[in-house]
């Protein structure tokens, strides 16, 4: 029983919370540009491609992973302004915003993921672990890098966290999701915190692009694989909520990785789509929706 | 809707019938079938998102898994076809009916939430049932199902064969026709008045002493049906099905042609359908990446004319008249 517990649970939960984090790191981008901006990304997924694409023409090049950690999301913040700016801003005040949006960062989806295949070609391309070797833990061996991502990564999600709820920015990120025009009179540059916010989303989207291109491989529609996981969490923990986020991600990574200890692991997805339309059906706003829950 | 707008829709029929018509002498007098192959599969198309529009135009829900039953219906077709019966007529009843309960069930599901919600949870609907069929071996897992006979369809007097690129062609754009034309008939009934009426303010409706669910699913089944149906004749015509047919790439294909022709309009989804088509294989000679041009002209449109082309017809239609 114990050894059960040792040899075939404990590596599938720490395989399964490491796969999570990176997932919250995506569905963090995803749940802020929602809750700020009502806007539903659907390009996400091309900008943690975008991240990932990057981080290893960077290291081509020489720069150190760990550079890449800090270069490739700030790269990516003019992007996500001059999107808000040009594009999202444009639909903003439409009656059917929702859908427009949603349409627009669809389209922005198609040509990035076009545009990646005339860049870096259509091969897959595995950048070498910048953190080698393996550590014990519980008695069972794990590869250093994937402890280092989870580690990271909830301080990552925990600084975001802090940057959202307990700092002054956050507050004014707030209080432009709150009540837009009551803010705007108050002297908050309202089209600024939007366009910076989306920015920081699409950061955060590549960020986690950077970090998970080391365990998966790097190809044009990576993102699209990813990002539906991404949305499932989103989905589940309820739009617009970071709390909501990080629980339905280890909720629905673990349920992931366990399941496939019992069924064919192929079963994992329809199972996580499955438990994201239950939830959806009694609680249609997820578990824990809006931004002022934490 | 204005005198202008239902003018530019009157025009864009005509339009179409006359492409069809040039299509049909064209196809019989060279016996080049490679136009007619592709604008069928236009129309075929065309068909799911004319489902798309009845629910994202005519109701106001956006649906981004509507492959779900475009797919069902396709699959549903070829078993028939292949392992059971090869009648046309037996098909497309077993298809409507199947794809009626389908919708039936999944809309106690989706219809639950509304707005963004409603378009998500018909995404992870698709997403659920794509990823069943991908796993499941007897219907052929990622490789699909090969090997759809060519249908013959007895009538009283002749016998219609689906392997003629001109019959299939004709058959569809008749099939495609009358479900348009069916559609366009609901919108002037009552139902139809409180399918726009759910549009416009789906909760003020229920103060005027209207009841907005029932409405709403019956539209969500007749959505079903008509993606349902559409994906029939898909096996017909290629011979095979695949997964792919139900991924987000198809439903989402779909929404872009419904912006493309114009949301609400129901001819804008297969005239668009058909724009589509000419587009991806004109680009698509000139460069691999016709996404990149498809996209950006996708982009373009929702930010200056999210009416499509119906709208940009009968702005000039109103130019012209003003003047």
């Amino acid at each position: 029983m114990l050894e059960n517990l040792q040899y075939i649970f404990a590596p599938q939960i720490i395989n399964g919370l490491s796969i999570g984090v990176a997932v919250i790191l995506m569905a963090l981008g995803l749940t802020i540009i929602f809750g700020l901006l009502d806007v539903i990304n659907m390009s996400h997924g091309e900008f943690y491609a975008a991240g990932a694409f990057l981080s290893v023409s960077l290291m081509s090049i020489g720069i150190s992973f760990w550079w890449t950690l800090i270069l490739v999301p700030l790269l990516l913040i003019p992007f996500g302004i001059l999107m808000q700016e040009l594009l999202i801003k444009k639909v903003f005040h439409h009656k059917d915003r929702h859908i427009l949006t949603l349409l627009l960062t669809f389209g922005v989806a198609t040509i990035l993921e076009d545009l990646y295949k005339i860049i870096w070609g259509a091969n897959t391309a595995k950048p070498a672990t910048p953190i080698t070797g393996a550590s014990e833990v519980l008695g069972v061996m794990f590869p250093n890098y994937r402890l280092f991502l989870m580690v990271f990564g909830v301080a990552l999600i925990f600084a975001v966290w802090l940057l959202i709820y307990k700092t002054a920015i956050g507050s004014i990120v707030r209080a432009a999701t709150l009540d837009r025009d009551m803010s705007a009179s108050l002297g908050i540059p309202v089209n600024k915190v939007y366009a910076l916010t989306f920015a920081f989303g699409v950061a955060l989207a590549a960020l986690s692009g950077v970090l998970l291109a080391p365990i998966y491989s790097v190809f044009p529609t990576m993102g699209k694989d990813f990002i539906l996981m991404a949305f499932a969490v989103v989905i589940v923990g309820g739009l617009g909520s970071i709390k909501g986020a990080v629980i339905a991600g280890i909720l629905l990574t673990q349920l992931q990785s366990l399941s496939s200890l019992y069924i064919s692991p192929v079963w994992s997805d329809p199972i996580v789509f499955a438990v994201m339309v239950l939830v959806l059906m009694f609680k249609p706003s997820g578990l824990y929706a809006g931004m002022k829950n934490g | 809707m204005d005198k202008y707008q239902q003018k530019a829709i009157r025009m864009m029929e005509w339009l179409m019938l006359i492409a069809a018509i040039l299509l049909v002498i064209i196809g019989k007098l060279t016996g080049d079938t490679f136009f007619l192959r592709l604008a069928t599969e236009a129309l075929i198309f065309g068909g799911l998102a004319l489902s798309v529009d009845l629910l994202l135009g005519i109701v106001g829900l956006l649906s981004l898994g509507q492959a779900l039953y475009f797919g069902f219906g396709a699959y549903l077709s070829a078993v028939i076809l292949r392992d059971w019966i090869a009648s046309f007529w037996v098909c497309i009843v077993i298809v409507t009916f199947a794809s009626a309960i389908l919708g039936w069930i999944t809309s106690y599901i989706a219809l639950r939430s509304k707005g963004v919600y409603f378009a998500l949870i018909s995404f992870g609907l698709a997403q659920v049932f794509a990823k069943s069929i991908y796993n499941t071996r007897s219907l052929g897992a990622s490789d699909g199902m090969v090997g759809v006979p060519i249908i013959r369809i007895p009538l009283p007097f002749v016998t219609l064969n689906l392997g003629d690129a001109v019959t299939f062609f004709v058959i569809t754009f008749m099939f495609m026709g009358s479900i348009y034309f069916a559609l366009k008939y609901f919108l002037y009934t009552p139902l139809g008045r409180i399918w726009a009426g759910v549009r416009s303010n789906d909760s003020r409706l229920p103060y005027l002493g209207y009841n907005t669910a029932a409405p709403k699913r019956i539209a969500f089944i007749l959505a079903a049906i008509v993606a349902g149906v559409s994906g029939a004749l898909y096996p017909m015509l290629r011979g095979f099905v695949s997964p792919e047919l139900m991924y987000f790439s198809v439903s989402g294909n779909a929404v872009i042609t419904v912006v493309l022709g114009g949301v609400g309009t129901l001819i804008g989804p297969l005239f668009g359908s058909s724009l589509l088509m000419i587009l991806k294989s004109v680009i698509g000679t000139l460069t691999l990446h016709h996404h990149i041009v498809i996209g950006l002209i996708f982009v373009v449109l929702v930010i200056f004319a999210p009416k499509g082309i119906v709208g940009i017809l009968s702005t000039k239609l109103k130019n012209r008249g003003v003047r």
